[in-house]
């Protein structure tokens, strides 16, 4: 007998906590774009200025290619505010909801969020009919912390003399992982391996988010290794955490706590906090560069630069970015910042 | 019937409001030497709390108008680039950050005194770092509120939000924002030794509604009048500038002088074009570069502006009443942007004013941070009325080159004239 199809939940951002989803009973699946590819221009009209990822996303759903029973939007970014409001006006038939997580932990903010992942959990288990539970929880988070920890042999395996794992195999690895399973997911990761020429310069990646792994192979293929970033589609994303809880609210509240101990994506992070970061990370990957593609219109990274150049260089660490990447300049940008990052090694 | 009012005939309400708004400025730089604090607040931060522990204050995005105004945008956002941030990015918002950093004989009026508190909501990416960036400054403190999306988002707001805010913005997001704003009295209150009269606060916020009812009054007014008898160009400065000033008798009586000047012109049957034939709205930020645009398809199409956002989200979108001061606050705040451009709170509501004002077409500036610009045409093209959209920056003349062309031309094509 074969089990009933789990209800798959598209995920927009990166608020999430995937262990409330798998005790609902549904599949996350985060929906991320990608680096190239149209945007229609009913997609862009609608949106207006709003980051061409989040153009690709709609423009993907207006072509019915979202293969998901429902979407859950998290507001950590404009464009992904932008992006519910218009599919709220458009597509009445598509199950929607919004997570909206205050940034700073007051006691208003904690209460706030918890409301949050209580209408969260109200749309799934209206979407699959299956009511969360104590034993549900403890599997899913069983099952999610498994995932953790095949995240963090991919760490591991990312900041080896030399790595075990290139930039572009982890990313698509991580991807692919907020798609799957648990149990799938920890397959996915721990399968993530390659050899890596000693010779590749040792990058840690800043900047716009990843929503596919195009331009770390481009850049690799110029002789830099990408060991780590501090993105939210990357090692930035909310994979591999769950809490202990013997209720709903339990849970609810352990998960809020893990919200607030976070850095979010720059869109939600103070710069001071998003380039600390950067730079405890690249120091965990003994990065010799930092580099960072910022794209048109996705305007918080590069607000950050200043703050990151300052505490990188404090630890003798050069930071190289490119800024205001209009769609189809991609891989000339790429290629910049490969010549930069990889000459400022070899000087 | 008195006929077409000169350029020159200024609305005197709105020569006093920018009479008024100037030397208020000049007071500010005496009362932060005599030791007061100053602060920097955003459009949308509650400023009625600053009010009523007589904080002065300034309001960002006014800032950027005068730096604006007075030419000392770019070497402003040359400040900011030379700090190494980008110079592209939320122009209007950032300006009095890099004006800060100009010499005083470049700065507008003299400089803004240097402020001891900078205070904002989080609205979109950006924001929190520009005010991030404040308190870096030797002697000022930043604080963050949260901004929530709009979850729910009723249409047929505008009967609801000054009474039964909670039904039209939910009460979790309202309770976030009022928590928050106590932190923020909290906040302000240790560093100022001296505790908020929650009295005072609800005389303020007394005020603010009486000044939102005079506004109402002269929206309803206007919609009305047949023919338009004064000026959207006059309308603005006359609303915008007691806005800033809320919660103050002042503000109460000068948008009282407004309502009064309006029905004065209306009684005399002033026009601002006696062969008035068709009536636009004008959607979006105004087009302060080429204030003549407004006046220039009087005489060929007869055409007059009868509408802005300034006057009618001022009518509609600030009165909350309720027992609670700072809960009602919280109700002014939460979804103050929301109204005019999440649909279909904002789509339903230009159709509603639309329809109000008898407007036979609509041009719509659609800039690059305005979201929901396709969704709100779409709306007003649903109920007949025809929309030119202009995609482009009020702020930057190239973005809207050759729109007077393309305005006349829709009116020719698209906006019959009234018999």
């Amino acid at each position: 007998m074969t089990r009933p199809r789990r209800p798959v939940v598209g995920i927009v951002g990166n608020d999430v906590p995937r262990q409330l989803v798998l005790a609902s009973g549904a599949t996350p699946h985060r929906v991320t774009g990608s680096w190239t590819g149209d945007v229609d221009p009913v997609a862009r009209d609608l949106l207006g200025a709003a980051d061409a990822v989040a153009g690709r996303i709609l423009s993907q759903v207006r072509a019915g290619r979202l293969d998901c029973d429902a979407l859950v939007v998290c507001a950590d970014s404009q464009a992904n505010v932008r992006l519910f409001y218009v599919l709220r006006s458009i597509a009445p038939e598509l199950p929607l909801h919004l997570v909206d997580l205050p940034r700073a932990p007051s006691t208003a903010a904690r209460r706030f969020a918890r409301f949050q992942f209580a209408g969260l959990v109200a749309f799934l288990t209206g979407l699959t009919g299956q009511a969360l539970d104590a034993a549900a929880l403890a599997r899913s988070a069983d099952a999610e912390r498994a995932l953790g920890s095949a995240l963090e042999r991919l760490r591991a395996r990312r900041r080896a003399e030399p790595p075990q794992c290139s930039g572009a195999l982890a990313l698509e690895a991580l991807l692919d992982a907020a798609r799957l399973d648990p149990a799938d997911a920890v397959v996915r990761v721990d399968g993530a391996r390659s050899d890596v020429p000693q010779t590749a310069v040792r990058v840690h990646l800043t900047g716009s988010s990843h929503p596919d792994a195009g331009l770390y192979r481009a850049l690799e293929e110029q002789g830099c290794v990408i060991v780590s970033e501090d993105h939210d589609t990357g090692d930035g994303a909310w994979l591999g955490v769950a809490v202990d809880a013997a209720t709903v609210e339990e849970a609810i509240d352990g998960l809020v706590d893990r919200h607030f101990d976070r850095v979010g994506g720059s869109a939600t992070a103070s710069s001071a906090a998003r380039a600390l970061l950067t730079r405890d990370t690249a120091l965990l990957g003994a990065a010799r560069g930092v580099g960072g593609v910022i794209r048109e219109l996705d305007e918080a990274p590069a607000w950050d630069v200043p703050d990151q150049a300052e505490l990188l260089g404090e630890i003798g660490v050069a930071l190289h970015v490119q800024t205001r990447v209009h769609p189809g300049d991609e891989l000339r940008a790429v290629r910049e910042l490969a010549r930069d990052l990889t000459g400022a090694a070899a000087a | 019937m008195t006929g077409r009012t000169a350029a020159s005939d200024r609305l005197p309400s709105a020569a006093e409001a920018t009479a008024y708004q100037r030397e208020w400025f000049h007071s500010l730089a005496a009362r932060v030497d005599g030791g007061e604090s100053l602060a920097l607040a955003n459009a949308d931060a509650p400023h009625e709390v600053l009010r009523s522990l007589g904080v002065p204050y300034v309001v960002n995005q006014w800032w950027s108008s005068i730096i604006s105004a007075k030419r000392a945008g770019p070497g402003s956002l040359g400040s900011v680039a030379a700090r190494g941030l980008p110079d592209y990015s939320r122009q209007y918002d950032v300006l009095p950050l890099g004006a800060q950093d100009l010499p005083a004989d470049r700065a507008p009026w003299g400089g803004l005194p240097e402020p001891r508190f900078a205070i904002t909501e989080r609205g979109g990416d950006v924001t929190h770092k520009i005010f991030e960036q404040w308190g870096r400054r030797a002697g000022t403190e930043t604080f963050l509120l949260s901004r929530t999306a709009a979850v729910p988002a009723p249409e047929g707001w505008w009967d609801l939000v000054d009474h039964r805010w909670e039904d039209v913005f939910g009460a979790e997001r309202i309770d976030l924002l009022q928590g928050e704003i106590e932190e923020l009295i909290a906040w302000l209150e240790e560093r100022l030794d001296r505790a908020l009269d929650r009295a005072r606060l609800a005389e303020v916020m007394a005020l603010a509604n009486e000044q939102a009812e005079w506004n109402r009054r002269t929206r309803d007014l206007l919609a009305a009048a047949r023919p338009l008898p004064v000026p959207v160009t006059d309308i603005i400065p006359s609303v915008m500038v007691p806005q800033w000033h809320r919660g103050t008798r002042w503000a109460v009586d000068a948008a009282r002088r407004l309502h009064d000047d309006v029905a004065d012109r209306i009684g005399r049957g002033v026009a601002v074009w006696p062969g008035e034939r068709r009536r636009l709205m004008w959607i979006g930020r105004g087009l302060w570069s080429d204030l003549e645009m407004y006046r220039a398809f009087q005489e060929e199409f007869g055409a007059v502006f009868v509408w802005s956002m300034y006057l009618a989200i001022a009518a509609d979108g600030y009165a909350r009443y309720g027992d609670d001061p700072v809960r009602a606050l919280a109700a002014r705040f939460v979804g103050l942007t929301d109204l005019l451009y999440v649909p279909p709170m904002s789509s339903s509501w230009y159709v509603k004013e639309a329809l109000g004002h008898g407007v036979d077409g609509v041009v719509h500036l659609v800039a690059d941070d305005t979201p929901g610009g396709a969704l709100i045409s779409a709306a007003l093209e649903e109920r007949g009325i025809p929309v030119l959209e202009i995609r482009g920056s009020n702020a930057d003349a190239r973005s809207i080159a050759g729109v007077r062309e393309r305005i006349g031309a829709f009116l020719r094509d698209r906006v019959p004239a009234r018999a």
